[in-house]
């Protein structure tokens, strides 16, 4: 057998979804601890039942054009990582950019190149390494640092409610802001998408939701439509 | 109970269940690699993995802790447990979180926001789990079917879109800030040889710093 079979035949197997499957249970079993603290606090601070469901709903639909991408990312991820781990990178930290670059970074610590005839099973446990210590950075820092991050954050907003409010508004337009800039920089496909989504959102929610209310839950689905569109028919006409 | 003494009990429960659970993942998502290495008997020096870490930790060990704290406001205590262990926290759990915000009138440092947010982005890890279990099952049958432009357009523009849309509905509330908040990283992506680690805490620590100008000179409509 060559090493590209043994990899693949080792990447695939089927015990490794049991054990992949673990740490995904790990992240179902936190959903649904935290849907249980949150029905219990609904109770006790007397909120409206029908308040939470409809968040979760929200939830459940906004997140389904995004999920359509990583559907898609993650069926190319299975055909360089194996299925197992693909599924386990992609249901719990991780974006298939970074888990490839860590996947590769393992395979040049070999020095060798991912998915190549060198590429041995040392190698394919060096990528698995690389991954699972990684992804062990974010979750460990979270697991042991949040509740000072609260504390941090009570500090910045000194109690100042109005302040936390404009606080928490303007951290998210950095972190978008510098999320927007990277894929502007990528060209004018992704530079449209990124104004198309932008100002259909700003219509959407300015006048149509307003006459509408029950269009808000869609908004956001709707604006990445549209500006997937405006790309990809840019693409269609100039490229 | 007042709502200060329930936000606490929330917080209280919250760290009870998160950090354990994270922590847990960050050990079990170790399975798999032991469990290949143990069957084919094919465990790698110390040496190299020592290396490929060095090596990872270099592109992305400034992510571990600059993400957290960037997302942190936005997530708040909850939500950056299931943010971090679920991943995809700027395509789909923030802006699922600030949706669910607006469509239930929310305010945010309310127990009812906190509530809502994670009921927010628990509904979008199911719909998660639904997408890349079914990517799983059926993932190389779609693939063939569907036309190429749209393969293309999802894997290269849903992230724009979706980033875009995002910013828009910030933007709405504070679009003085907003103007600056996509400038600044914009700019030194340009003109400055920074790490990407570095733009953001530049980006999220600057956008701050105008907001608590703006909000001082009494700038911002509430």
């Amino acid at each position: 057998m060559s090493n590209i079979e043994q990899v693949q035949q080792a990447s695939n197997s089927p015990i490794l979804w049991v054990l992949c499957g673990i740490t995904v249970f790990v992240s179902v079993l936190q959903t649904v601890l935290y849907m249980r603290q949150c029905s219990k606090m609904t109770k006790e601070a007397r909120i409206d039942p029908a308040i939470p469901k409809e968040a979760f709903r929200v939830g459940l639909i906004s997140a389904i054009g995004p999920a359509l991408g990583v559907f898609i990312v993650m069926v190319g991820l299975m055909a360089s990582i194996g299925g197992p781990m693909a599924w386990l990178r992609l249901s719990i930290i991780g974006a298939a950019a970074t888990e490839l670059s860590a996947a590769n970074i393992g395979a040049d610590a070999c020095g060798v190149a991912l998915g190549s005839e060198q590429y041995t099973l040392l190698c394919l446990a060096v990528s698995w390494f690389t991954m699972a210590l990684n992804g062990a950075g974010w979750l460990l820092f979270t697991g042991v640092a949040t509740p000072s991050l609260e504390s941090l954050r009570n500090k910045v907003s000194g109690g100042d409610m109005k302040w936390l409010v404009v606080l928490s508004g303007a951290c998210s337009l950095g972190i978008f802001g510098y999320l927007n800039a990277g894929e502007i920089l990528k060209g004018v496909g992704n530079t449209l998408a990124v104004l198309t989504g932008a100002v259909s959102m700003v219509i959407l929610v300015k006048t149509v939701c307003k006459k509408v209310p029950k269009l808000m839950e869609y908004s956001l689905g709707i604006a990445m439509i549209i500006g997937m569109i405006f790309a990809v028919g840019y693409d269609q006409l100039f490229m | 109970m007042n709502e200060k003494e329930l936000m606490k009990q929330w917080k209280k429960d919250s760290i009870r269940i998160g950090s354990p659970t994270n922590i847990l993942a960050a050990l079990t998502a170790f399975l798999p690699v032991i469990w290949l290495c143990t069957t084919y008997h094919c465990w790698p020096p110390v040496s190299t993995i020592l290396t490929a870490w060095g090596m990872v930790a270099a592109s992305f060990g400034a992510f571990y802790f600059v993400e957290p704290i960037s997302y942190y406001a936005a997530l708040g205590m909850t939500g950056t447990y299931l943010g971090f262990l679920s991943g995809n926290i700027g395509n789909m759990r923030v802006p699922c979180a600030a949706l669910a915000l607006d469509v239930t009138k929310s305010e945010t440092g309310t127990i009812q926001a906190e509530v809502v947010s994670t009921m927010a982005i628990c509904g979008s890890i199911v719909t998660n789990l639904i997408g890349t279990t079914s990517a799983v099952i059926i993932g190389g049958a779609v693939l063939a079917m569907l036309p190429e432009f749209l393969v293309a357009g999802l894997t290269k523009y849903a992230s724009s879109a979706i980033f875009g849309a995002t910013f828009g509905n910030f933007a709405i509330k504070y679009p003085k800030i907003a103007v600056f908040a996509l400038l600044i990283p914009v700019v030194l992506k340009m003109f400055t040889g920074l790490p990407a680690a570095a733009v953001i805490v530049c980006t999220v620590f600057g956008t701050l710093l105008i907001a608590r100008v703006f909000y001082q000179k009494g700038m911002l409509a509430s």
